[in-house]
């Protein structure tokens, strides 16, 4: 229903703004980031301005605006004009996740999704001693004790969290989240054996993995993931629907003109495609993934009901 | 060991030696102007260098991390304004040096006490890495509870004349420190219906305000029109009395130790290792009240534990892939965009590299030795001169500019006038700012540790007493409170006994 609006504003701002395609772009674009400097999704998004600015013919001014996990560069970027000259490179949390747990002042309408352009699993790790050796015996430990083991996560509600209690709620299953304040300190804890089970993002935990110190069962993606030998995608135990990914996008503030959009589109899609972007994100375990406007648009509605219910039956959120 | 030689004959060639310079300079520029941060600089400076050689980038991030926590002490001391939260404890004896007219000798000292807490901290990088990594993985949410707490009962002994005031203070801060969304239970607490509220109160915005604003206002009070003469500046170069550095040494090994200690606990930072060393020498000290009143120890202590923390903070990154704070993150991005993998296996993939920023790390703290005496701490100083008309308005400037682009977001301007005008207000009535500032960092560790502490122990609080480091810290925390009471008695027993 959602869409359907959006899409139907789409057309009525495509009939008026046809003109400003012509020349668009004709001065600097302004990219807003909702994370400090510094991040991965600052990275990222810095990383592939540098393409856009060669194919635009353009240069791009990075905005970074902080805190409140992305929702505060989400309310101020809503606010820009729908003109092409403002852009916002986020990931998926600050859209579907937080709006879960704070009163947002903005919807997935207050966006035009553009695309999006790569992406990652999560996963969950156990000491190399922990009885159980495929993600079908992980997940039945877990099941046969409940809150016997403790698990790092990224933060209350996140969308690790909430990427792992989609499956737990699925096989029933009772395990304590330890939140941490991201993946480096999850890590520490589970590497010292504060924590048994290690949830986040392969990358940081991958170097463990190849010594043997830990054992990753589980990704949170239908399919499973070449780097991690023994983990099972959740498709392997029977539970594709309940993929959840960290993924990131660009959009542009609500009522964009679809031409721009289009055109917009094309070019991220090549620039993500490009190897050096390739090999870039290789480094942080992530793979390109470009899905455009409206069918983001649906996969942003998709994840955040998901997301909401898995919340509620956590008791978290409004 | 021996890839040490071949690291060393890669650092040492033309593009890394030109980075480090180029780069330890305007570490030190980032450091003395409040507001500008290391961490932003190195943010939008290194993807700039993805296509260079990995030597020069991060020879670049060597140079501006350790110059940027020396240049810090030149405002500390010259106009009693931090540069980066880091020197906040450089004001306490450092501003009363420079009032007595001992600018020069409180730089000199800074300088000094800067480079050898760099190097022995990067010796100790490239010594002990995987060793002193190995120490950081003990260190589970009790611990880190017990680490926050113990700084709290540093600040304690630090409050000053009137402890009523600081323990005001502290509250104060601790009050702050709990705004934002709570990270254990995802509710907003304190935000008032405020978006902007949501991550809290940014700690360098209240800080700006808070330690900047106060001393400015104070210099437009004096509504001086002229300016100093370069005589009257006393910048000429004071050479150490006979036996000055030698009394140095052992505030020189205690800050080394405690800097080192601190860095490699990813979360704790700079700032705790400065107050740390700042207590351990006053603590140390025959003459504790002399501390605050321009006591060159102070300087040294803050100053050479600060640096210290930086190589350390190394440690985590580069053995675990555990990045301890935004520069050492910065760090491990710049080697992976070279194909490096962070962790145990970092040393043996490429030792040459690894050891190559281990030497930079290593080369920019004696930089500082060179440039900071020479170049940057005559010119920097030079603006001390400038008449309060003309000052005034310049460094009010470089506040704005530098908070506006932490966030990118104009609030955070009205936060720091707000803090700027409590900390005016507060000053006035002896309040003693500091101890705001440790709360706003040790109240959410302290209160975050514990929660996380207790998740795990499943509510059992013994577990928070019962494990080895967190139980010799918590009598580590009594014995800092105590000390200062101890040595009072046994200082009135001597007197007791002398006079019998």
């Amino acid at each position: 229903m959602k869409i359907k609006t959006t899409l139907i504003s789409l057309t009525a701002a495509a009939a008026m703004a046809t003109p400003a395609f012509a020349e668009y772009p004709e001065r600097a674009i302004e990219l807003t980031i909702p994370a400090g400097a510094g991040g991965g999704t600052d990275t990222s998004a810095r990383k592939l301005a540098i393409l856009l600015e060669e194919a635009l013919g353009q240069s791009i001014a990075v905005l970074n605006v902080g805190g409140g996990g992305g929702s505060v560069g989400a309310s101020q970027f809503m606010q820009a004009k729908p003109d092409g000259y403002s852009l916002f490179a986020t990931w998926n949390s600050p859209l579907t996740t937080v709006p879960q747990l704070q009163n947002v002042a903005y919807t997935l309408d207050s966006f035009t999704p553009i695309a999006s352009t790569s992406e990652t699993a999560y996963t969950l790790c156990v000491d190399a001693d922990f009885p159980a050796e495929t993600g079908e015996e992980f997940l039945a430990e877990l099941a046969a004790n409940p809150d016997k083991y403790t698990y790092g996560n990224d933060g209350i509600g996140g969308t690790m969290q909430l990427a792992a209690e989609r499956i737990f709620q699925a096989r029933e299953i009772s395990a304590i989240a330890i939140p941490f304040g991201g993946a480096g300190e999850t890590l520490q804890n589970f590497l010292g054996g504060h924590v048994d089970i290690y949830g986040g993002s392969i990358s940081t935990v991958l170097p463990y993995v190849e010594t043997g110190k830990a054992k990753c069962l589980l990704v949170t993606s239908a399919a499973d993931v070449p780097a991690l030998e023994q983990a099972s995608g959740l498709a392997a135990v029977g539970m594709p629907e309940n993929e959840t990914l960290l993924w990131r996008a660009i959009l542009g503030p609500q009522g964009m003109d679809p031409e721009i959009v289009e055109m917009l589109g094309a070019i991220i899609e090549t620039a993500v495609n490009d190897p050096s972007y390739v090999k870039f994100l290789a480094t942080k375990g992530e793979v390109p993934n470009v899905v455009l406007g409206a069918n983001l648009g649906a996969r942003l509605q998709a994840e955040f009901d998901a997301l909401a219910a898995v919340s509620a039956s956590l008791g978290l959120g409004q | 060991m021996e890839f040490y030689t071949q690291a060393l004959s890669n650092v040492l060639t033309f593009w890394p030696l030109i980075a480090m310079i180029g780069s330890t300079l305007l570490g030190v520029f980032i450091g003395a102007l409040p507001g500008l941060n290391p961490v932003m600089a190195i943010a939008l400076l290194l993807p700039l260098t993805y296509s260079m050689d990995p030597l020069v980038a991060l020879g670049m991030v060597a140079g501006i991390y350790n110059g940027s926590m020396y240049g810090g002490a030149i405002p500390a001391i010259l106009l009693r304004i931090p540069g980066t939260p880091a020197s906040i404890a450089t004001t306490f004896d450092g501003f009363p040096m420079a009032d007595k007219g001992e600018a020069s000798k409180a730089l000199k000292i800074a300088c000094w006490s800067s480079a050898v807490g760099g190097i022995v901290s990067a010796i100790a990088l490239m010594t002990m890495g995987p060793l002193l990594a190995r120490v950081t993985l003990f260190f589970g949410p009790a611990e880190y509870f017990w680490i926050a707490i113990f700084g709290m009962a540093s600040v304690g002994v630090m409050v000053g004349s009137d402890p009523i005031k600081g323990i005001m203070a502290a509250v104060i801060g601790l009050l702050i420190g709990t705004m934002g969304i709570d990270s254990l239970s995802g509710q907003a607490r304190f935000t008032f219906g405020q978006t902007w509220l949501l991550g809290g109160l940014d700690l360098i915005v209240v800080l700006v305000g808070l330690y900047a604003l106060p001393p400015v206002l104070q210099l437009a009070e004096k509504c001086d029109l002229k300016g100093l003469s370069a005589a009257q500046l006393k910048l000429t170069n004071t050479p150490f009395n006979k036996g000055e550095i030698r009394g140095l040494i052992p505030t020189w090994i205690r800050s080394s130790g405690i800097g080192i200690g601190v860095g490699i606990l990813p979360g704790a930072g700079g700032n705790i290792a400065a107050f740390l060393s700042y207590n351990a020498a006053k603590n140390a000290s025959d003459d504790p009240d002399s501390f605050g009143k321009g006591n060159p120890q102070g300087v040294a202590a803050a100053e050479c534990g600060n640096n210290a923390d930086n190589a350390a903070s190394m440690i985590p990154a580069l053995a675990l892939g555990i990045p301890g704070n935004v520069v050492a993150a910065l760090v491990l991005s710049a080697l992976t965009i070279h194909g490096l993998q962070p962790g145990p296996q970092l040393f043996h993939q490429n030792p040459t590299l690894v050891g190559g920023f281990m030497m930079e790390m290593l080369i920019t703290s004696l930089l500082i030795l060179l440039l900071g005496g020479a170049v940057a701490t005559r010119v920097f100083a030079q603006f001390q001169r400038l008449p309060g008309v003309l000052l005034v308005p310049s460094i009010l400037t470089l506040m704005c500019v530098g908070v506006y682009v932490i966030n990118g977001r104009p609030v955070d301007l009205w936060v720091m006038l707000l803090a700027g005008v409590a900390g005016y207000f507060l000053e006035k009535v002896n309040v003693p700012l500091a101890p705001i500032i440790l709360g706003m960092i040790l109240g959410p560790m302290a209160e975050q540790s514990v929660r996380r502490a207790l998740l795990i122990s499943r509510g059992d609080a013994t577990e928070l007493l019962t494990r080895p480091i967190s139980a010799t810290l918590a009598v580590a925390t009594v014995l800092v409170v105590a000390w200062p009471l101890i040595k009072a008695v046994r200082r009135k027993r001597a007197i007791a006994t002398k006079s019998d």
